[in-house]
């Protein structure tokens, strides 16, 4: 579906704009062309402009957003100035980040069918039907929106899209808030609808899925187009995406760090973790006898012994901080039945375990989460914290021994200030000196300076750590966490996994629920793998990446870094960049001693 | 998520079932799921019942009789007819035991605390005549209502106001307003709970529990903000992507319209419907004493 006589997808010409109120301007003096059928990433840092611009392709600015607005914009050939919203909406599909609220109708069918209804089109029966079918969820046609996991709502979003058979579809973070295969098989899905012809604009911060999927690369900076590359040359400008807050690629950092024609910019550096693996065989970087040692020191194996479960051995003689024995847990279903979540389950957390708990959607992973906060309590069996069983406390008086941070940041938001929901739980319980702990936590967190706002007008990554500065604030010995790092961009997402790590001194045990195998490779010491329901491995992360089996049954993707050391067969298997660079650089003779 | 026992001190148990005071039996959890999960099964009408099957123009034709209905007698012996007609219609429409035991409390404590006032204040029987009344026309709206409303769900509803010429406005609010109902009650009970795990510990009840219901009025009253700000929050993506999506404040297109409401047919069940109700409200008029 090309643009009229071949025109660009889309063209921007001089685009200036400032959204009303605004002091400055959101867009300085775009210029942009984007080819029809091109599969175009855009990427740049908060507020460089990269939604807006989105949003000029399909009339959202200014006919929605009704700024001061000067140069041109024209999609399939046309000027969006004289059209309207639902005029180019036939031309430009959009799909949101906050894709949920794009949901506005109760079932799937309804809502895919509800752009192609509002336009009056006869056929709308059969173009809802084609866009199910395109994306693979006609399966779940009859189903209400809210019933929905978020993968499947974002593929209903992107079908209502597509129902009006767009040339041109712009997707806003397509793998904001899903795990790692689910991304992929949306990008899957839009990469086949751009080889039949659709134009693809996604907004990504993601640079490994920008490597595997996107052709080019716009890089906004400040309003600004600062450049629009070829994928290839685009992802070797480390520099100038490392400014935007896009890390390099672990393959792409790899190769820089190992290979010195790539870190000289002589050679292109690989973008799969094949590329990789083959290019470090060929640069002749196999791992050092003795160099395993050189693991992070400060990593869980970092005894020197590559045993996998060594940290398990290690943690056994220490204080048991909760134990699940022979749980089961259902809840009941909009039809009437029961689902049973959990069913003669077993777990025991000890002290100074760093927990990450994997496994796909509707593996349990919540479940037990809010089974271990006492918010629910099992059907049979006990759960104890501390060694009081959850049925004899109430989940009131437990808050001050475990601390469950919900995965809505906004949700832990209660009052209008930062400072006084991080006060709420020492105040309230007439901890002495609360005051001065409010402080401390505050300043741990680097919210200080925030500490008179509210909570939902902060960026991700500071929601974040404001729901974290909450949970220390009731100085938990148990803090359980779910999905502290979605939706966050990759530099918030480090900003967590670091402070995470520096508050293991403060509390004696801590759980994660997270799809991000980053976070599990470089901060967890110990995996437990839930896949419906039940235990099927609790290991350390790199025996769990080196185990395809579980891998395969949980859905899980390991990082690229892991990926390449298992092409190299490094063992035990490196969990970061620095390991894995560490590991393959020739060693200073001092350190083999 | 989320407990239940927002209406229940920490640590007791809810009405729905322990008995001793400091073990907690999941009753009170399962209990606010139960309450959600039959919100919704009353809103989308998976029981069924005789007028889900209806089109939705002759369920509402039906709701207008039986709502009005009452309102033109003051004679014990109708209003009592019209009164059993319409708990046997909702019994029939399937409204389901969460509606039934709210209505029937509604109804008995209501009657109860104004027979007290009446007596109190040294009133006479003719005042109970009256009471006894009020309650029955009272009573039949609302079973009607409930009959109607857990028949339709949101979408035949919004399409048979469409049908009558009523904006599409108010049919889209009414259907997304039943969409936001779900994330709502999921969001006010995380919230709740956070107040109820961060906030001041519960301490004892107090005379007559006033504790208890002071500190679940503080909590209802100051999870509001919270609740309002972030839905004000999700409806700006969800007013762009109706922009875009070809619903401007003008409604959909004649055609959109014409297309949204071919699947409605009017059949010889419907007008039998509305013709047998009119004809059974006129015999209960014409063959009981109006005094």
């Amino acid at each position: 579906m090309p643009g009229r006589d071949g025109a660009p997808a889309v063209e921007v010409r001089d685009l200036t704009f400032r959204y009303p109120g605004a002091s400055q301007d959101s867009l300085r003096g775009v210029d942009l062309t984007i080819e029809a059928g091109d599969f175009v990433a855009v990427v740049g840092g908060n507020g460089s402009g990269k939604t807006t611009l989105c949003k000029t392709f399909n009339g959202l600015v200014p006919h929605f957003w009704d700024g001061d607005i000067s140069g041109r914009v024209k999609v399939a050939g046309r000027s969006t100035a004289r059209r309207t919203v639902g005029e180019i909406a036939h031309d430009v599909g959009y799909v949101f980040q906050d894709f949920g609220n794009q949901l506005v109708r109760p079932t799937v069918l309804d809502d895919v069918a509800f752009g192609p209804l509002n336009f009056g089109l006869e056929d709308w029966e059969a173009r809802t039907d084609a866009a199910l079918r395109a994306l693979e969820i006609d399966d779940v046609a009859g189903t209400h929106t809210w019933q929905l996991s978020g993968g499947q709502q974002h593929l209903t979003a992107l079908a209502g899209a597509l129902a009006l058979a767009p040339s041109i579809l712009v997707v806003d973070e397509p793998a904001a808030e899903v795990d790692p295969r689910r991304a992929a098989q949306v990008y899957e899905h839009l990469t086949r609808l751009n080889s039949q012809g659709v134009t693809v604009v996604v907004i990504e911060h993601h640079a490994e899925l920008i490597a595997r999927y996107a052709r080019s690369v716009v890089l906004m900076d400040a309003g600004r187009v600062r450049w629009h590359l070829p994928v290839e040359e685009a992802l070797a400008r480390t520099a100038d995406l490392a400014d935007a807050h896009i890390p390099a690629p672990q393959v792409v950092a790899l190769a820089q760090g190992l290979v010195p024609d790539v870190a000289a910019g002589r050679r292109r550096p690989p973008l799969t973790v094949e590329a990789c693996a083959a290019l470090l065989r060929e640069a002749g970087r196999s791992e050092q006898p003795g160099a395993a040692l050189l693991r992070t020191p400060d990593h869980p194996g970092d005894d020197g012994s590559p045993a996998p479960d060594a940290p398990r051995a290690r943690n056994a003689r220490s204080d048991v901080v909760a134990r699940l024995d022979d749980v089961r847990y259902g809840y009941r279903t909009i039809s009437g039945g029961k689902h049973t979540v959990l069913d003669g389950f077993d777990l025991t957390l000890r002290a100074d375990e760093r927990i990450a708990l994997v496994g796909s959607n509707g593996a349990g992973k919540s479940t037990l989460l809010s089974l271990l906060s006492g918010l629910a309590v099992p059907e049979t069996g006990t759960v104890e914290v501390d060694g009081r069983d959850t049925r004899s406390v109430s989940a009131a008086e437990l808050s001050s021994q475990v601390c469950y941070l919900l995965q809505r940041p906004e949700e832990m938001f209660l009052t209008d200030s930062v400072r006084s929901d991080v006060a709420m739980h020492p105040v309230g319980r007439q901890v002495p000196d609360a005051e001065a702990l409010v402080d401390q936590v505050l300043d741990r967190t680097r919210l200080t300076h925030l500490a008179d706002r509210d909570g939902r007008l902060l960026s991700g990554g500071q929601q974040r750590r404001a729901t974290l500065a909450v949970g220390l604030a009731m100085r938990p010995g148990l803090l359980l966490l779910d999905e502290p790092t979605s939706s966050l961009d990759l530099r918030s997402r480090d900003d967590v996994i670091e402070m995470l790590a520096a508050l293991a001194e403060h509390i004696r045990c801590t759980v994660v629920a997270t799809h991000d195998m980053h976070l599990v490779a470089e901060w967890a010491d110990r995996v437990v793998v839930l896949d419906q329901g039940r235990v099927v491995a609790d290991t350390d992360p790199a025996t769990l990446f080196d185990s395809p089996d579980v891998l395969r049954r949980a859905r899980l993707v390991p990082p690229q870094v892991t990926q390449v050391g298992h092409a190299l067969g490094m063992n035990p298997l490196p969990l970061s960049v620095d390991e894995m660079s560490r590991r393959l650089a020739p060693l200073p003779t001092e350190e083999l001693v | 998520m989320t407990t239940v026992d927002v209406a229940t001190p920490d640590g007791t148990t809810s009405g729905a079932g322990s008995t001793t005071s400091r073990k907690r039996s999941g009753l009170d959890r399962m209990s606010v799921e139960w309450v959600k999960l039959e919100l919704m099964r009353v809103a989308y009408a998976t029981r069924g019942g005789f007028l889900a099957r209806r089109d939705p123009r002759a369920v509402l034709g039906w709701y207008v009789l039986c709502a009005l209905a009452p309102w033109f007698t003051y004679s014990t012996p109708i209003l009592v007819a019209l009164f059993v007609l319409a708990l046997g219609c909702a019994l029939a429409a399937r409204i389901g035991p969460l509606l039934l035991g709210l209505f029937t409390l509604g109804l008995v404590g209501q009657a109860a605390y104004v027979l007290v006032l009446v007596l109190v204040l040294g009133g006479d029987t003719t005042a109970l005549d009256g009471l006894l009344q009020i309650s029955l026309k009272l009573g039949a709206v609302s079973l009607a209502s409930m009959a109607a409303f857990v028949s339709l769900d949101p979408e035949k509803l919004s399409d048979g106001l469409q049908a009558m010429r009523a904006p599409a406005v108010l049919g889209f609010a009414i259907s997304y307003g039943y969409r936001m109902v779900p994330l709502l009650i999921d969001e006010f009970h995380d919230i709740v709970d956070g107040h109820r795990l961060r906030g001041a510990p519960h301490r004892g009840h107090g005379f007559l529990g006033w504790r208890t219901i002071a500190r679940i009025g503080r909590i209802a009253v100051q999870a509001f903000y919270p609740l309002f700000l972030n839905t004000a929050q999700r409806t700006r993506t969800t007013v762009e992507a109706m922009e875009t999506r070809g619903f401007t404040s003008a409604g959909p297109s004649t055609a959109g319209r014409r297309l949204r409401l071919a699947h409605l047919r009017w059949s010889v069940g419907d007008t039998l419907l509305v013709v047998a109700t009119a004809a059974t409200i006129a015999a209960v008029y014409t063959f009981l004493p109006t005094s």
